[in-house]
């Protein structure tokens, strides 16, 4: 402990002025490391040290690295282990360090000296933390006045200046990431934009396909698509890519552009997925893939060609009341490369086809209350008799107050205005 | 999820449990992936596994797709009903060798 002589020597009004000072240039400064070399300039001015240096953790722990320093050698990028001298020692037990003469310090490293050609004989270090962490420190050397060591109110002094700099560090780190959140939220924004103008608009009414995607986040890892055909006959699909966020995104975007672009052309739909496998496969990464059903309405008949990559089963409402599921043949696309898929042929006979995501019937799982594929059979049978979009619309009412884990899609082909 | 390694008759058999969701699908990759990475058969167990999603299925298909290329026996044993359905539902059932028991697949 400091004697009461080295205590009444401290200079209580330049200290709270330079605190003051120091700041309020942290509270205004734009570049954090200019900032930080005035503020270690005054301090070390201050307290009467011939050289000083400020040091953060790097981001993996185990290095420290010097970003601002004062003195005749400076010493700027400079990288330590953190379990090695002074500065080393101080952040990792969060304490002051004072060495009055290093020659007799065991933890003195030598390397700093090496490096700038500058010879240490005193040190005084304070940690600067956040939240009880050390995030780095600031470390003085070579007291200019008295007996050129540093005494207990200079350690003080440069505790409570460090705590300063600590916490304008730890305010400027917060600053930026939250600029690099911002950046983020409106580039996925962007994204989103895009993504929903993959989707084809609402046709008016009377129309005999209708879909609906909600995401579960801000981006869609499901899509759907309708494409009239001439001869009165429709292109439809939903897929659903395997896993959520941006990777879903992307692959989902890849996906629909290129069903879009091959439906032109391929016109049934056992073709059709092949030809999306095979491209995909090419391409595909880290195991994604895409489930999808695609089909083929003729309104003429009613008739629907079906095709299934490993999604979800399709299921027939028939115009008597009666449910049926059609499983999937073949698996995803994007796995095996030359994959066949056998088409079912489905006479709607006045009915409707419903397509899903799982999105759909997981919805709520977390709290129990999910809607399930029996929850759908019942919506869907009570629903009977309204037309088409509004059927989707209210099935997708019915569970967006539920906690969405995964995106939801929703499409369904109608039969009725061609009988009805 | 936990998860263990061991070697048996010859084969890595990577065993699971919990649920391998988009939370725990990146460790679970990384576990098969490594497995594979030793060119010897892998097993996975899923008796553990009550839940998987998509997410986790994909890591299964990296892993069974880098040891086809590799020219390594990649098997599923001992699936839970509902892993079973996801798995079958997708017709993925068709991709994996499945086992109902270990020592089927050894």
């Amino acid at each position: 402990m400091a004697d009461a002589t080295q205590l009444g020597a401290v200079d209580f009004e330049g200290a709270l002025a330079l605190l003051a000072d120091m700041t309020q240039d942290f509270a205004e400064a734009g570049d954090l490391g200019s900032t930080l070399e005035r503020a270690l300039a005054s301090i070390a001015q201050h307290v009467g040290s011939a050289a000083g240096s400020l040091w953060l953790i790097d981001g993996e722990g185990h290095e420290i690295i010097c970003v601002a320093c004062v003195g005749p050698n400076p010493i700027n990028g400079l990288r330590l282990p953190v379990n090695e001298g002074i500065v080393g020692k101080s952040v990792r037990e969060n304490a002051v360090q004072t060495v009055l003469d290093v020659a007799n310090d065991p933890d003195f490293s030598q390397k700093m000296d090496d490096e700038s050609g500058f010879r240490t004989r005193s040190i005084l270090c304070a940690p600067m933390c956040f939240k009880d962490d050390a995030i780095g420190a600031v470390e003085l050397i070579n007291k200019r006045n008295g007996d050129g060591r540093f005494i207990s109110s200079d350690a003080h002094l440069l505790q409570a200046l460090a705590s300063a700099a600590g916490l304008a560090i730890a305010n400027a780190k917060l600053a930026a990431a939250q600029l690099e959140n911002e950046r983020v939220r409106r580039e996925l924004e962007l994204a989103a934009e895009i993504q929903r103008n993959l989707l084809p608009a609402p046709r008016p009414a009377p129309f005999p396909i209708c879909g609906v995607n909600l995401p579960a986040r801000t981006v869609s890892g499901d899509f759907f698509d309708i494409l009239p055909l001439a001869n009165a006959r429709f292109h439809f699909c939903l897929g659903d890519v395997s896993g959520k966020g941006m990777n879903a995104a992307l692959l989902m975007a890849k996906t629909a552009s290129l069903y879009r672009c091959l439906a032109r052309d391929t016109v049934i739909p056992s073709q059709l997925l092949e030809r999306l496998n095979d491209e995909i496969c090419e391409t595909a990464t880290r195991g994604m893939f895409v489930t999808m059903a695609a089909g083929l309405y003729d309104a003429n008949t009613g008739s629907v060609c079906l095709a299934n990559a490993g999604h979800e089963p399709p299921l027939l409402h028939a115009a008597d009341g009666s449910l049926t599921d059609y499983e999937a043949q073949a698996p995803p696309l994007g796995i095996l490369p030359g994959t066949t898929f056998p088409e079912e042929n489905i006479a709607l006979a006045g009915g409707s086809l419903y397509l899903c995501s799982d999105g759909l019937t997981e919805a709520g799982m977390g709290s129990g209350q999910a809607l399930g594929s029996a929850g759908l059979r019942r919506l869907v049978q009570r629903l009977a008799g309204k037309p088409v979009a509004e059927r989707i619309q209210a099935i997708v009412a019915e569970v967006s107050s539920l906690e969405l884990r995964d995106d939801l899609t929703l499409l369904a082909v109608s039969d009725e205005a061609r009988t009805g | 999820m936990e998860h263990s390694v061991r070697e048996e008759g010859g084969a890595l058999v990577a065993s699971f449990s919990g649920e391998i969701d988009l939370e725990h699908s990146p460790a679970a990759r990384q576990v098969l992936l490594d497995c594979v990475g030793q060119g010897k058969k892998v097993l996975v167990d899923l008796s553990g596994v009550g839940y998987i999603d998509s997410s986790g299925v994909a890591s299964l298909v990296e892993a069974f797709q880098r040891a086809k290329k590799g020219g390594l026996e990649f098997a599923l044993v001992a699936v839970n009903d509902g892993p079973r359905r996801v798995l079958e539902l997708a017709r993925l059932d068709k991709v994996f060798t499945i086992h109902d028991t270990l020592v089927d697949g050894l």
